[in-house]
């Protein structure tokens, strides 16, 4: 066989027209071009002025964003707290006081009454303290609850004597916790960034269960849904049917989803799920389908030609051929959808962009980096091991 | 004479595009006999053996094997005739990601039960049988390696083994040997012509060169945009006849 080889006259037009030769261009073809050029240029600047472009604003308006950025730059990921002495005494409301464990500490609390009633005032000594060091005592209920009592200075000796009232509080003991601040400090994993740690868990499995939702929605609707599967009027109807179900979820942008679900079942990652949930089974169907149309169709053919049912067919031709691309699509769309969750939670779909729609709300602009660099990380690593995986399995 | 082994009567096919492929063709094949089908691309080589076990719907005319009537079965006929058809295919048509071993178990699917097939369950006889098939093709070594490891002459033999499974009466070959070297297309067709010679199953092959035709075939089918235009041994394909077939400015390509 011979291909055609195109000859010197088919060369395409020079588009500029600098050529002598080759069909002249008519007056209208002229005014048609200019007409284009004008209405371009109409558009444009009708643009410019709807969307109220101003370049010389972002540099004008420089001073506002830099406090803003100079948050996002400083996440609040460790704090330096101040190492504290602390000593407890534990005090019964009803019968006879528990016993005293002996601290292994240099500094102790010493209390004048084990058994107290509420609204009783005691007298609390302590020593060993760091002297000239400012200190709080703190009433601990039976649940655990701190409240705080009162403030003091330790003495020159590092000791300290207040009388305080028994607090009106739950069950039927209490912890008196004395605090002294000394002046090293030390580090520790920030409030935020321990919240921040769990809204990620949170949104990392939300966007699993909503992949696995779509997963076991989108494995059978795609088989349904590709073209070379489809026999007979039977299967056409279904094919119709699964394409247009999955083009019309593709179509209904998954904020809204998450509106809807939202208002459905609460604001809350379950709504999350159920939001990417339904995206999945639209994006995830038609790509599973794709793969489906995309396989070689010879082993299928030699497969039935041996007499083997659809069912089999299906096993050993059609299966092993879209594996890998259904692994690899599934893990893209998890990746996808902890992104996406992000978005999500801004409009009650739980997960970390809930968080973090409260901290920006909040104009707290530090905890709000903590947020954005913790999804930063996380998706930038689930990003590099779907890729990993996924060139892996192909 | 004896009734003939599979007989084709006014065969046509005409795909839905309005390309007639098969154009009225008739003729009969005897039981044992290894008939080669020759022509150019596009002849109608590959229609006329897919018609035979309805992997193409024929238009018209009637096709039976073994005095049943193809043409007139239904769906589970087919799939029962099928098992009795071996097919082994120019591009080998084996599943790549899968083993060797499993590509030529899948030959004996149409004789087991569907469901066994969710959980791969393969009975021990099958496999035996499997792993015989793979010895008389000479790659039973090659049983746990994936299909696409393969050159594509152990391809191909994977394709014969798997037809084996099926324990044919009768082998469509369509141009087994149409991706392979010239030295390759001899091992592979000397395989086709032990199982003709050796278990007598009849043998339906289409093939590029004459060379090879005259070489194998008791035989010899030519097709001519969907026509027969030749029936009769390969010595009597003469220089006339060749230019008949393959047209007026072919020349004859030999194949060591």
């Amino acid at each position: 066989m011979r291909e055609r080889r195109p000859s010197p006259g088919d060369a395409p037009e020079n588009p500029s027209g600098g050529r002598d030769q080759g069909p002249r261009r008519s007056p209208r073809d002229v005014w048609g071009g200019v007409a284009f050029v004008l209405l371009a240029i109409g558009a444009f600047a009708y643009g410019w002025r709807v969307t109220r472009i101003d370049l010389g604003e972002l540099v004008t308006k420089a001073h506002l964003v830099r406090p803003l950025v100079r948050d996002l730059l400083r996440p609040e990921v460790l704090e330096r707290v101040p190492r504290v002495q602390e000593a407890t005494v534990t005090v019964s409301l009803a019968g006879p006081a528990p016993p005293t464990r002996p601290g292994r500490t240099p500094w102790r609390l010493e209390v004048s009454h084990r058994t107290v009633r509420v609204g009783q005032e005691v007298e609390l000594r302590g020593q060993g303290f760091a002297p000239h060091r400012p200190g709080r005592l703190v009433w601990r209920d039976a649940t655990g609850a701190p409240s705080g009592l009162l403030q003091f200075t330790t003495d020159s000796q590092g000791g300290f004597q207040l009388r305080v009232r028994i607090p009106d509080t739950l069950g039927d003991r209490g912890e008196l916790v004395a605090v002294v601040e000394l002046q090293e400090t030390t580090w520790r994993p920030s409030e935020t960034l321990r919240l921040v740690a769990e809204r990620m868990v949170e949104t990392v499995f939300l966007a699993l269960m909503g992949t696995a939702m779509g997963v076991v929605f989108a494995v059978p609707l795609s088989f349904l849904g590709a073209r070379n599967l489809a026999h007979g009027p039977v299967g056409l109807a279904l094919y119709g049917a699964s394409r247009t179900v999955l083009n019309v979820f593709r179509s209904v942008e998954p904020l809204i989803l998450a509106t809807v679900f939202a208002v459905w079942v609460g604001i809350g990652p379950f709504a999350g799920v159920l939001a990417l949930g339904v995206h999945s089974v639209a994006s995830l169907g038609k790509l599973y389908s794709e793969a489906i149309e995309a396989i070689d169709p010879g082993p299928i053919e030699a497969v039935e030609a041996t007499g083997a049912s659809r069912l089999q067919v299906i096993r050993y031709a059609v299966i092993p051929q879209i594996v890998p691309q259904f692994i690899a699509f599934t893990i893209y769309r998890w990746d996808i959808n902890v992104r996406m969750s992000t978005v999500i939670g801004f409009v009650g779909g739980g997960g970390i962009g809930f968080l973090l729609m409260q901290y920006i709300n909040l104009l707290l602009w530090q905890k709000a980096a903590t947020a954005v660099w913790a999804i930063t990380v996380v998706v930038a690593l689930l990003d590099y091991a779907s890729a990993r995986v996924r060139e892996r399995v192909v | 004479m004896a009734e003939p082994f599979v007989k084709v009567e006014h065969l046509t096919k005409v795909y839905p595009g309005g390309v007639r492929a098969l154009d009225d063709v008739s003729f009969e094949v005897f039981r044992g006999e290894f008939v080669v089908v020759i022509g150019l691309s596009g002849s109608g080589k590959s229609t006329l053996l897919r018609c035979i076990n309805r992997l193409v719907e024929p238009t018209a005319g009637r096709v039976w094997i073994d005095g049943v009537e193809v043409t007139a079965l239904d769906r589970e006929g087919v799939r029962r005739l099928r098992r009795e058809v071996g097919m082994i295919f120019q591009q080998f048509n084996l599943v790549k990601r899968l083993p060797v071993l499993t590509n030529v178990l899948t030959g004996r699917l149409g004789y087991l039960p569907p469901w066994w097939s969710l959980v791969n369950y393969w009975p021990p006889e099958v496999v035996q049988q499997a792993l015989e098939a793979l010895d008389r093709v000479g790659i039973r070594e090659k049983a746990g390696v994936r299909a696409d490891q393969l050159s594509g002459g152990q391809q191909q033999r994977v394709g014969i083994a798997r037809a084996l499974m099926q324990q044919p009466k009768l082998i469509l070959a369509d141009e087994p040997v149409a991706s392979l070297d010239p030295a390759t297309s001899h091992s592979v067709l000397r395989y086709v012509e032990e199982l003709n010679r050796q278990e007598g199953i009849t043998v339906l092959c289409s093939l590029h060169f004459l060379s090879l035709a005259r070489r194998y075939g008791t035989r010899v089918l030519a097709l001519k945009e969907g026509r027969l235009v030749f029936d009769g041994p390969p010595g009597e394909i003469d220089p006339r006849r060749f230019r008949e077939i393959y047209g007026e400015d072919a020349v004859e390509v030999e194949i060591a």
